[in-house]
């Protein structure tokens, strides 16, 4: 599997003191766990965006403060409030997620919409007024409208969508409570992630260990920023 | 994901369904291999319900443990017996003693193993734990520079040694955060009489690792599980001052661990079945060997006390429990 | 076939545009002209059926614009196009502009299948963008990227951009003042060539030049209203009003 490979190309640069497929398998849940929830929260928040940079509602700044201190909030916290949510004393207990890669999944979203939904809006109502005018005075409809928007708004709601995936990526405190770090006997991750990861060298005191882990986790953020920044700049034609 | 079909569990349905899948399909492999078996498999390592005596393969138990005994290696060298002798698997998940209990408190775990010895007990008082059984130990032991400026080297009495730390405050790290070894720190200072405070007495919030880092970069005393100290030894300055009960030292240094199962009474959705499976597994000869082959630093780190001839009665009941004391 | 009857706008308190009575029939070129800030940008918004008056009635084809359900209306503006003092193109290809128009008046499922078809392996753009390219001297422009067109270019493209659907009626707000002369001479040309197919245009303009070049009539805006409509000559050989005379003479200091 492609993710496999990056891992395992990411380890083979360097000698680290664990078996085999340990990181590889950690690398894989670190994507898996925040790109889904990253697509998830991207599906929610630029429709939520592209809503609120269209219309007036009643409480439309009061969502506006809400997503403003959502970005802020601490991964910690808001591990706490879906570790509430999905123990098994919890309202969605009869679910099962915790310790599972779906309430991890949970908690990114949570922690990613608020930033992608603010930078997209940010991008959108920065749209010059007078492309939303020829729009609509050309015919369009208001779909039409919030299409052309979206369109003129691209890049700003792609660099809203990394933003987003750099909070779930390297956040650590919600995964860890909600996830419990755990891997199999043989090593092989089922909830650890690399944040999650380096947490355990750290408090083992293994520093190096976890410095280098951290390199590991520097060069995939860094790999995926670069891979949607190019794909973005494919589109244009200049 | 659970639906309500007919006001019963979707869950209890389909498990019965593959049940039965598993029971006809066994039937059917036997006719063609011309095995009879009485359509009970024992494969091990299988996973699905193949069968309905079999009833916990494909499962997942789910313990929670102290991050001092997770760091060891320990269950990660230990459980996949456990799992290939069932056909299971077993999420381990390290966070900390009073975390450990809170979840199985919660009904997030089906088995709790932890060292401290009165959480365990408040913890089967009310009714969470039940089938406690005295697992393993090993010792703490009484870390400091090796220039000893409180002059406690090989104190007899563990209590005595905090005391004379306390008057001379030196400084001293503790961990501040409920776990086996905190519970344990607490326990001594209680016993010795002495409220510890002030500049000199730090509280860290951190992992046993962490803490001795920190009190290797201050000069500071501490208290650390053995087993953490080994791992640690080559990169820091700390020696030992005061030996534990295994090297000699005084018996209430010693870290005993039990194994408890959550009640099932108290939460249906625990996973009974699988965590007695496992306590009868972690207790029996073939796990207890394991654990005293289990080595780090060739150094033994864990000391088997579940298989003994003499009864220890003690090890079920909160300690101290008489049976004409008034039960709640 | 647009009608303006006793129109009145009013932003905030104060009235901008006072009882305005005006019509433009097909193939005709009606000039608004005026001082900067008069109020053509608002009337013209009000002729290009975007802009509801605060009093007064519209009719497009004998119908009642603000009194007609919404499906109709935006039936009615669709037969209007605009363009912009700033060309305010989209940050796409000169094709991708130009039909913006026509993609938006085909059904749904036309556009999706369309779209598809687009992502997979291109389309050649529809016989009236390069028609509209054309009628504005851009013919080869189609494939250039917008943010590559220097400003008369621009604004060339959004003229090609209201022209390529073929609306009945055509608003153009202040569309030369920005270019160069050969720039505005293409533009004017291209509204000779619109008048010419029987289409209605609106411009909005405060040079008086053009006004007298391109423009069958006037109406002049002087601060409270139109002062004065009717056919350009005879509006500056002979305005009826003192200040209508002030202001073509240049005399007017606003």
């Amino acid at each position: 599997m492609a993710l496999e490979a990056v891992g395992s190309a990411l380890v083979g640069l360097v000698e680290l003191p664990f078996r085999d497929g340990y990181v590889p398998s950690i690398v894989v849940v670190s994507l898996y766990v925040s790109l889904v929830a990253v697509s998830l929260s991207t599906l929610v928040s630029v429709p939520v965006a592209v809503t609120m940079g269209f219309l007036e509602f009643p409480g439309k700044s009061l969502v506006k403060s809400v997503i403003n201190t959502g970005m802020g909030f601490p991964s910690v916290v808001v591990g706490l409030v879906v570790l509430f949510a999905v123990s098994n004393q919890g309202p969605l207990g009869s679910f099962e997620l915790i310790f599972t890669r779906e309430a991890m999944i949970l908690s990114q979203f949570v922690l990613a919409t608020p930033p992608i939904t603010a930078i997209s809006l940010a991008a959108i109502t920065g749209v010059d007024d007078g492309v939303r005018e020829a729009a609509s005075a050309l015919g369009g409809t208001r779909i039409d409208v919030a299409l052309v928007v979206l369109k003129e708004a691209r890049y700003g709601i792609a660099t809203a969508i990394l933003a987003g995936f750099g909070r779930a990526i390297s956040e650590v405190g919600s995964v860890l409570i909600v996830g419990g770090n755990i891997t199999s006997a043989d090593g092989i991750s089922k909830t650890r992630t690399l944040t999650t990861a380096i947490q355990l060298e750290a408090r083992q005191g293994r520093y190096e260990t976890a410095m280098i882990l951290g390199a590991v986790l520097v060069v995939l953020v860094l790999t995926v920023n670069t891979i949607v920044v190019r794909l973005s700049d494919n589109g244009v034609t200049r | 994901m659970y639906r309500r079909v007919d006001g019963v569990s979707m869950s209890i349905q389909r498990r019965r369904f593959v049940a039965a899948l598993g029971a006809g399909a066994t039937v059917a492999a036997a006719g063609c291999t011309g095995d009879t078996t009485d359509g009970e498999t024992n494969e091990s390592g299988s996973n699905g319900d193949t069968t309905a005596q079999v009833g916990v393969a494909g499962e997942t138990l789910t313990l929670t443990t102290t991050t001092s005994t997770y760091d060891t290696g320990l269950l990660d060298a230990i459980h996949t017996d456990f799992e290939d002798l069932y056909g299971v698997s077993v999420d381990a998940v390290a966070q900390g003693t009073g975390a450990a209990l809170e979840s199985a408190r919660n009904g997030d775990a089906d088995v709790v193993m932890v060292h401290a010895r009165s959480l365990e007990d408040e913890f089967m008082r009310n009714g969470y734990g039940i089938n406690r059984r005295d697992l393993m130990f090993n010792d703490f032991v009484i870390v400091g520079p090796e220039a000893d400026p409180a002059g406690i080297e090989g104190a007899s009495s563990a209590t005595d040694a905090l005391t004379t730390i306390a008057d001379a405050q030196a400084p001293f790290v503790s961990r501040g955060d409920n776990s086996g070894t905190h519970t344990k720190e607490l326990v001594l200072w209680e016993e010795a009489g002495t409220q510890p405070g002030g500049d000199w007495y730090q509280e860290t919030g951190t992992g046993m690792g962490e803490a001795l880092n920190i009190a290797n970069q201050q000069g500071a005393y501490t208290l650390s599980d053995r087993g953490t100290f080994i791992s640690q030894r080559a990169e820091i300055d700390l020696t030992i001052l005061v030996q534990g009960p295994i090297e000699g030292g005084p018996e209430i240094l010693a870290n005993p661990y039990g194994v408890m199962a959550v009640n099932p009474g108290v939460h249906d959705n625990a996973n009974y079945d699988l965590a007695m499976a496992y306590i009868g597994w972690i207790t029996s000869p073939g796990a207890q060997d394991a654990i005293a082959d289990y080595q780090m630093n060739g150094e033994q780190l864990f000391f088997p006390e579940a298989i003994s001839e003499e009864p220890d009665f003690q090890q079920y009941v909160p300690e101290g429990w008489q049976s004409d004391s008034a039960s709640e | 076939m647009l009608r303006v009857t006793d129109v009145t706008h009013a932003y905030d308190a104060e009235p901008v545009l006072t009882d305005v009575s005006l019509a433009v029939d097909p193939g005709e070129v009606l000039a608004l002209i005026g001082p900067s800030g008069v109020g053509k940008t608002t009337l013209l918004r009000i002729l290009g059926l975007s802009l509801e008056p605060t009093a007064g009635t519209v009719a497009f084809d004998e119908t009642d614009v603000w009194a007609a359900d919404t499906a109709r209306r935006r039936a009615l503006r669709r037969r209007t196009g605009t363009v912009f003092q700033a060309a305010s193109l989209f940050d796409a290809s000169v094709a991708r502009n130009v039909e913006y128009g026509l993609r938006v008046r085909r059904p749904w499922r036309e556009r999706i299948r369309s779209g598809i078809r687009g992502l997979v392996g291109g389309e050649d753009a529809p016989a009236s963008v390069r028609d509209a390219l054309d009628v504005v001297g851009l013919p080869d422009a189609a494939s250039r990227s917008a943010d590559s067109l220097s400003g008369g270019e621009a604004q060339r493209v959004s003229f090609a951009r209201a022209l390529a659907y073929d609306p009945d009626l055509l608003l153009l707000d202040e569309p030369t003042s920005d270019l160069d002369p050969r720039n505005t001479a293409v533009v004017e040309d291209a509204v000779e060539r619109a008048r010419a197919r029987d289409i209605g245009v609106v411009v909005a303009t405060h040079d008086m030049n053009q006004a007298e070049r391109i423009a069958d009539r006037v109406a002049v805006l002087l601060g409270d209203g139109v002062t004065e409509v009717g056919l350009t000559e005879a509006v500056f050989d002979d305005p009826r009003d003192d200040r209508t005379r002030q202001f073509i003479a240049g005399e007017l200091v606003y």
